[in-house]
């Protein structure tokens, strides 16, 4: 931070600056200053030198017994103002009086001294308060917070053409400030000021502070003055920048990394500040041109950061606008999966009155993963089959699509159940995703003979229902179609007679019926024999409406296929 | 993850509690993964309380990345509800099933254990 505090070689502006450019001071309250810093003068000979300038004699002793700066007891002479006050209290004073008188009021046209006196006069307050809590001598505070951007009003004076830029410099904060200070002069307040305090004399110290007030980080000796005007600044900020906000956040965080103080203490050095800012105007014989109103400061404040949470609201924003593009996609997605799910009804056999298969199936989300299918050979046989794809989804819908229709494709070439699961599996081992296997219950009715040829790839045991109330079960005899390919496939000779077979998905039997248990293949077989006098449609109607009413959200598809011997009738 | 140990040259991942349709992307992963890596894979199904028939594809699958790639995949220790759920679909034809880790080592000894040497033409 050592390049912000020497001024930048070869500046011109900086570099062209001569002494004599700079405003004088009433020369009477430079040397009482001067004065001050010799070891070799006794407060008789102060006295006198501060004697024998009335209007510097008049405004100390109306100084000393203002509230802000009151000793506590009425002061009628010089020479007890000099002894009360002490040399240093009198330094200071007389720099104070120096720079407050330094630059006449009309200095610099259209400029607005009263603004920038008003914050001088925040950052003296600011600086004085804090000093006091440090330890500090709380008037050197004070001079210094008066004088830290002194440097800026000078600036101003050597180059009076800027000051229209004065508003808009005000309104940054400082490390903006110095920034611009640099584009519009060539050089910052802070190199302005050390060459002034070269020419007027500061004292050493106060030199070192003020010139480090912007980098009190980088400071040696870890200046707690320098830290105290940096602090200072932002205090004023808080009040004069556009983002009020920022500035108050920045005061915290200076706050807690300079000096261990919490948040509130921003706020207390605030009020304190606006409370005695008037006082000290009074005592420096200057003008504030507002009432502060710290009220509305920090609501603005709060009002800004509020604001700096715009990140915030627009993440709302955001959100908000991707859950409508959601649910656009989703509407979308629907109307796509509604025309999905009508082609795969659609790839059902339509119900037929008076035959002897009937089916039903109830996907559990919006596409099936089960399928059914029976169709009439042209020798009258009919053709009848129950698949189940593994996995759930579009991905199984679209393998039961498929095989839906190489079984109706081939089913009609090839008579044979077994044969035709041999070809299904050929097929679909060939071509299918990894992992994706269907089982099948598939066979062949002989509506003459009245018997069926089945066979079951993998699949849950088909049930023939007996008549007398028997229930026979005809388990898979071979794995899945599509897991191992070559298999072949042995057939079993039913007589159907009048019986009814039955054929059904595992979600069936490992749907929920209550508190997640399953109806399991026990409690099908007891329904099935419970409603064998009904007509095969109904039974089948009833066990899925059972299923659907007892569970709120099907776990698996819910598929069954009845198969009704006919006894002559039909 | 589900815990695994190596068994001679073979990975073992016990499988556990149910591998249902919730549980059963963690069981494919993993074998999936072993097997992608050039490891032999045993799975242990003897602490399987159910297995769904998203469980099932996951072992069908990994029988099958298996084949592809000539390693050996088998299944050992298969608990009862397992079981069941494997000869109900006639999987147990399919994969090849030893009681325990001792005789799976035996037959992978013997060269057995391969994915293409149970069911088949």
């Amino acid at each position: 931070m050592t390049e912000t505090k020497a001024a930048p070689a070869g500046t011109p502006a900086l570099q062209a600056i001569k002494p004599a450019d700079l405003p004088a001071p009433p020369e009477a309250a430079i040397q009482v200053m001067r004065a001050c810093s010799r070891d070799d003068l006794s407060s008789a000979g102060l006295s006198r030198l501060v004697g024998s300038d009335p209007v510097l004699a008049t405004e100390i002793l109306r100084v000393v017994n203002t509230p802000y700066f009151g000793l506590g007891q009425e002061i009628k002479s010089v020479a007890r103002a000099v002894t009360a006050l002490g040399v240093k209290a009198l330094r200071n004073l007389a720099l104070c009086l120096a720079v407050r008188d330094a630059v006449s009021d009309d200095a610099i046209p259209g400029f607005d001294m009263v603004a920038f006196w008003e914050d001088a006069l925040l950052r003296a307050v600011a600086a004085r308060e804090l000093g006091r809590r440090a330890g500090l001598d709380d008037e050197e505070c004070f001079t210094a917070g008066l004088l830290q951007d002194f440097g800026l009003l000078v600036q101003f004076y050597l180059s009076p053409r800027q000051a229209s830029q004065w508003p808009r410099l005000r309104a940054q904060p400082p490390d903006c400030r110095l920034m611009m200070e640099q584009e519009c002069f060539g050089a910052t307040h802070d190199q302005v000021l050390a060459l002034l305090g070269r020419v007027w004399g500061l004292p050493e110290a106060l030199a070192q502070a003020l010139g480090a007030h912007h980098a009190p980080e980088g400071a040696e000796s870890e200046d707690v003055l320098a830290r105290i005007l940096y602090a200072g600044d932002w205090l004023t900020a808080v009040f004069c920048v556009g983002d009020k906000g920022a500035a108050l956040n920045r005061c915290r965080e200076i706050f807690a990394e300079s000096f261990a103080m919490p948040p509130e203490e921003v706020t207390r050095c605030l009020a304190l500040v606006t409370e005695q800012v008037g006082a000290a105007a009074q005592a420096l014989g200057l003008r504030v041109s507002r009432q502060l109103d710290l009220e509305q400061v920090l609501n603005e404040a709060n009002l800004r950061l509020a604001r700096a949470n715009r990140d915030y609201q627009e993440l709302t924003w955001l959100l908000e606008k991707t859950l409508k593009e959601r649910d656009e996609l989703a509407a979308e997605l629907n109307q796509e999966l509604a025309l999905a799910r009508e082609l795969q009804q659609r790839l059902l056999p339509a119900p037929r009155g008076d035959y002897p298969l009937c089916g039903m199936n109830v996907p559990a989300k919006r596409l099936s993963g089960d399928f059914y299918d029976f169709f009439e050979l042209d020798d009258g046989r009919i053709c009848f089959s129950l698949g189940d794809v593994s996995g759930k989804g579009i991905n199984a819908a679209l393998l039961m699509a498929k095989t839906s229709s190489l079984f109706r494709c081939l089913g009609k070439e090839t008579a044979d159940p077994a044969r035709l699961l041999g070809r299904l599996n050929e097929e679909i081992s060939e071509t299918s995703i990894r992992g994706m296997f269907v089982t099948m219950v598939a066979g062949v009715y002989d509506p003459v003979e009245r018997r069926v040829s089945l066979v079951n790839a993998g699949h849950v045991p088909a049930l023939l229902l007996r008549d007398e109330g028997q229930v026979e079960t005809f388990p898979a005899q071979a794995p899945p179609l599509g897991v191992v390919p070559g298999m072949s496939y042995q057939p079993v000779e039913i007589h159907l007679g009048d019986d009814l077979l039955c054929l059904y998905s595992d979600g069936v039997t490992e749907g929920y019926i209550q508190a997640g248990k399953a109806l399991g293949l026990s409690g099908l077989k007891r329904m099935l024999r419970g409603l064998r006098e009904e007509p095969p449609a109904r039974i089948l109607r009833f066990i899925i409406s059972y299923l659907v009413d007892s569970s709120p959200q099907l776990r698996d598809d819910l598929t069954m296929v009845f198969l009704k011997g006919d006894n002559g009738g039909g | 993850m589900y815990p695994t140990h190596k068994a001679g040259d073979y990975l073992v991942i016990a499988l556990n509690g149910e591998v249902d349709l919730y549980y059963s992307p963690r069981a494919r992963e993993q074998i999936l993964g072993a097997l992608e890596s050039g490891a032999h894979v045993l799975v242990d199904l003897s602490a399987v309380e159910y297995i769904d028939s998203s469980g099932v594809a996951s072992l069908v699958e990994g029988y099958q990345l298996a084949r592809e790639k000539g390693l050996r995949f088998a299944l050992v220790g298969v608990s009862q509800a397992a079981m069941q759920v494997l000869q109900l679909a006639r999987l147990d034809t399919v994969f090849p099933i030893y009681e325990d880790l001792d005789a799976a080592l035996a037959a992978a000894a013997q060269g057995q254990g391969s994915a293409d040497e149970r069911a088949g033409p």
